[in-house]
């Protein structure tokens, strides 16, 4: 298959009053087009910061981005590529200016791009953007804050689907939703995927969400990744002590099978100066000494299965 | 809902209105249901349910206006709380029930100390002296496993997780025999998230705390509740034990969550989501509130509103289908 | 478009439920309508002396009574009107777009250029209001004209700091993140998706603020700097009638009482607007 992106070291680190923060941390990855990616992690890994800068929205501190053959990384027109790649977003309410109505947002990056003719040309090609994301075209004079979190995130959906895209990020983009908009809206997207061969990058916190839509899933942990495999291989053979744990709490709507929980202890932490070493080692617990002082590298362990992990062979008994 | 040896809390016809420039927004209506003491109900329904102003009522706390309890009753120990005057109902709240709000992160006043704020309840309702209820709030604190050596901290000292655990203290600071867990852990990370569940699940067993717990997570129902009541446009539209509601599914929209998640176990290769959005309050549907969703819609279901069904013990449902 | 008068007429109906500032929008009116009609109204022209009937007491003939020179002060306040609100819009206007741009700017951009557009307006902060139009009109010399600049630059950094600070809430919404990430351009998001979305907050300053241009015009007046005589402009009229403020009390009091009336109407209607043009609060 042919690799639509390929990331390489990716870093962003900020300044801050008190260090040097390190959001993303040298993460590598690539994705097969028509494929989708999906990144799980909790709040503060790093993994919304890894969207933005692989479609350039922010710019990187170190590192490689390949886009369909060419490097990305430091190109100063945007243009083309915002035609290429797009994102959408998590929160529906905040991520649609209230002062413009529907056909209003979904027209304009027609309008920057001047991808139309003449104003009927324009009208149509919003009305068949609408149809696409199940928009009915009597809501296209409606303003967002009188539409629901559904029909919101389907303007967002459309707005990205207007210039056409081969790559789109997709940023948490049913978290904020009900559970049966959340089915509806992961039905959609699957549903664009097959019909136009969109290649996704799928950022969730929900490993059922994330397992149900991707291809291949990557657990970060504090700016790097800790796992990466084939989606029904992570959760038939989690190797990584964080994606286990992280397996084993997630309550899931059944009472058949209760799973031996593995609660972690503590709490995330500060991605600021982080300390050499580990940096799970703090929760883990099977850290040894090792973990202490050297960062485990990200080690292809069974075929296409990578973590990183000091102890991943004993642990797992490989 | 028979009278199975005096639950703790009973409520019945409970009808709650906003009465707004739009119209009426019929935020709750006629929902009843009891609990025992020491059993937990999670109350699931999505955005605009009425499970929020449910607790609410509950708690006698209906900002008014807007809003007003049209009709019901709230029996605690077989007392109306409706009925309260307002001195008794403040006494009520924090004593007798206490509520966990959603977002730990506005649910602390941010200028005075984590210590402070669990003595001030401790100090207003168990009538503590000062050095008493600091005592007690490095108890509390302990209890929640925060060190107490923190009492003196401000909550910006504290991460998501740990504020909710100082929200829950002071929410369990009086010994309360009912508390209302509004969304809990929905602002948390699924590791904290898991932390904090199975901390209210040891204290509410330790204490005997009956609860209600609302949440908009099927999941999180099944780690901590005995009984589940599914709400949809301000009704219970069915009840029941744990195992009944999850294993004999009766009710086409509990039928619809449940097809709307994504299974960790099984691949599936679409969801089976629910069709269109959740109607308006101010103009819910003529007859069954959900016929227009339904997939099992009958003629009937646009004239006649169901009425609660009992199937089997303590199995409710609100569906024509099964009348 | 037929949405976009949807949008105005919530924020109408929203408004009309405020009783207060219902009224002040009414009696601005009124207001408004005595200038443009100044000429039917007004029984005498402003400039009319008449030594035989000067400092009359009100009376039927002359409502507000009559100056020392004779003039009908009914007639000189509601010419006045003309030139108080003139000065009080549109110097008001100047200042308000100034300030928003640099405002909008400052914040949008921030780094250096806020730290420069900020110093600057903060220089023109630490000087009162008042002495600064003093300053400004004292340079230029007497004159509406000169009055309307004065009073215009000491407005700048009003409208300057609330449009950064909205304009730093609003940047940081997804919405803004959403237009870069379409393409749009620098220009394009201050114009399209910043400036409509901080416009609620600088109508509201703007009307507030009329009311202190007419304030300030009128002080500016009062001290000799602003407009010359004969021009009616209430400023103008308290300080020339000063001097018998002990036994021609009423000339004093109803130019005095017009400008508070314009300027409560102002503020009343300017309170109602806040509320009525938040979007947070629900129709």
């Amino acid at each position: 298959m042919y690799k639509l992106l390929e990331v390489k070291d990716l870093k962003k680190y900020y300044e801050t009053k008190n260090g040097l923060l390190h959001a993303v941390d040298g993460v590598s990855f690539s994705i097969e087009e028509g494929k989708t990616l999906g990144v799980v992690g909790e709040s503060g890994c790093g993994k919304s910061t890894l969207g933005r800068l692989v479609i350039r929205l922010i710019d990187a501190t170190d590192g490689k981005i390949i886009f369909d053959g060419k490097d990305i990384t430091n190109v100063k027109s945007k243009g083309s590529l915002r035609k290429e790649m797009q994102i959408i977003f998590q929160d529906p309410f905040s991520s649609l200016n209230p002062r413009m109505s529907v056909s209003q947002i979904i027209e304009e990056p027609l309008k920057i791009h001047k991808l139309y003719y003449n104003k009927a040309e324009l009208r149509s090609k919003v009305r068949e953007l609408m149809d696409t994301v199940g928009l009915a075209c009597r809501l296209e004079d409606f303003y967002p804050h009188e539409l629901d979190g559904g029909r919101r995130q389907r303007i967002g959906i459309a707005r990205a689907l207007a210039l056409n895209p081969r790559f789109i990020v997709c940023d948490e983009p049913v978290s904020a939703l009900d559970v049966s908009i959340q089915a509806q809206i992961l039905n959609l997207m699957m549903d664009l995927q097959e019909e136009r061969c969109f290649t996704y990058m799928f950022i969730s916190h929900d490993l059922s969400v994330v397992k149900h839509i991707s291809d291949e899933i990557m657990v970060m942990y504090l700016g790097l990744v800790v796992e990466k495999c084939k989606a029904d291989e992570l959760f038939e053979h989690t190797l990584h002590p964080y994606s286990k744990a992280l397996l084993s709490v997630i309550p899931e709507a059944a009472i058949k099978k209760k799973k031996q929980k593995k609660l972690i202890q503590g709490e995330i932490t500060s991605p600021i100066n982080p300390k050499p070493g580990c940096r799970f080692a703090a929760r883990c617990s099977y850290a040894g000494d090792i973990c202490d002082k050297a960062a485990p590298e990200l080690k292809e362990v069974t075929p296409d299965h990578y973590v990183s992990c000091h102890f991943v062979n004993e642990i797992n008994s490989l | 809902m028979n009278d199975k040896n005096n639950p703790l809390l009973s409520v019945r016809n409970l009808t709650i209105h906003y009465i707004t420039d739009d119209g009426l927004v019929k935020a709750v209506n006629d929902i009843s249901f009891d609990l025992e003491k020491g059993k937990t109900l999670g109350l699931v329904g999505e955005t605009g349910a009425g499970k929020t102003t449910a607790a609410f009522g509950i708690m006698n706390l209906v900002p008014d206006p807007p809003g007003k309890i049209i009709s019901g009753e709230i029996l605690i120990n077989g007392k109306d709380i409706l009925k309260l005057k307002k001195n008794e109902s403040k006494k009520y709240r924090g004593k007798v029930a206490s509520m966990i709000l959603q977002d730990p992160m506005t649910a602390l006043n941010p200028i005075i100390t984590v210590g402070e704020q669990i003595a001030e309840v401790c100090r207003l309702h168990d009538k503590l002296s000062k050095a008493d209820a600091y005592i007690k709030a490095a108890q509390m604190l302990e209890l929640v496993g925060i060190p107490s050596d923190r009492i003196d901290e401000y909550p910006h000292q504290f991460s998501g997780g740990m504020k909710q655990r100082v929200v829950i203290a002071i929410a369990l600071a009086c010994n309360p025999q009912l508390l209302i867990a509004d969304e809990p852990t929905t602002a948390l990370d699924v590791t904290i998230q898991a932390q904090v569940l199975s901390l209210i699940g040891d204290l509410i067993k330790k204490y005997e705390t009956s609860m209600i717990l609302i949440t908009h997570d099927l999941g999180v129902v099944t780690e901590i509740c005995d009984k589940v009541a599914i709400m949809y446009a301000g009704q219970i539209v069915e009840t029941g034990d744990l195992e009944a509601v999850y294993e004999h599914t009766k009710h086409p929209y509990t039928k619809g969550l449940f097809g709307s998640l994504p299974s960790l176990s099984a691949k599936a290769h679409r969801l089976n989501p629910i069709y269109g959005s959740m109607p308006d309050p101010t103009n819910l549907p003529n007859g069954c509130a959900f016929h227009p969703r339904c997939p099992n819609k009958m003629p009937a279901c646009e004239n006649r509103a169901p009425t609660n069904t009992e199937l089997e013990s303590g199995h409710f449902v609100r569906c024509l289908l099964y009348e | 478009m037929a949405k976009k008068k949807g949008q105005v007429r919530q924020i109408w109906r929203r408004l009309k439920k405020n009783r207060l500032s219902m009224f002040g929008l009414i009696t601005l009116i009124i207001i408004v309508l005595a200038a443009i009609f100044a000429d039917f109204i007004a029984p005498y022209p402003y400039d009319l002396q008449n030594y035989s009937v000067a400092k009359q007491f009100p009376s039927l003939e002359h409502p507000f009574g009559t100056d020392n020179y004779g003039r009908d002060i009914f007639s000189r306040v509601i010419y006045g009107t003309r030139v108080s609100l003139q000065i009080g819009f549109i110097s008001l206007t100047a200042g308000a777009l100034i300030g928003t741009i640099f405002g909008t700017v400052s914040g949008y951009f921030g780094g250096r250029t806020d730290t420069v557009i900020m110093r600057f307006t903060d220089i023109l902060m630490s000087i009162p209001k008042v002495v600064l139009a003093i300053a400004i009109a004292s340079t230029l010399g007497p004159g509406l004209v000169n009055a309307m600049i004065a009073v215009a630059i000491s407005s700048i950094p009003n409208f300057a700091r609330v449009a950064r600070a909205s304009t730093l809430t609003v940047r940081d919404q997804e919405y803004i993140e959403a237009a870069r990430a379409i393409g749009a351009g620098n220009f394009r998001i201050i114009f399209r998706h910043i400036l409509p979305n901080i416009l609620a907050p600088i109508i509201v300053q703007a009307t507030l603020g009329v009311g202190i241009s007419i304030i300030l015009a009128a002080s500016l007046s009062f001290l000799g700097l602003g407009v010359e005589p004969p021009t009616p402009e209430w400023g103008a009229m308290l300080s020339a009638a000063r001097t018998f403020i002990r036994d021609e009390w009423y000339m004093v009091l109803f130019p005095g009482l017009a400008i508070m009336l314009t300027v409560l109407a102002l503020n009343l209607l300017g309170d109602g607007l806040r509320d009525a043009l938040d979007p947070k609060l629900k129709t």
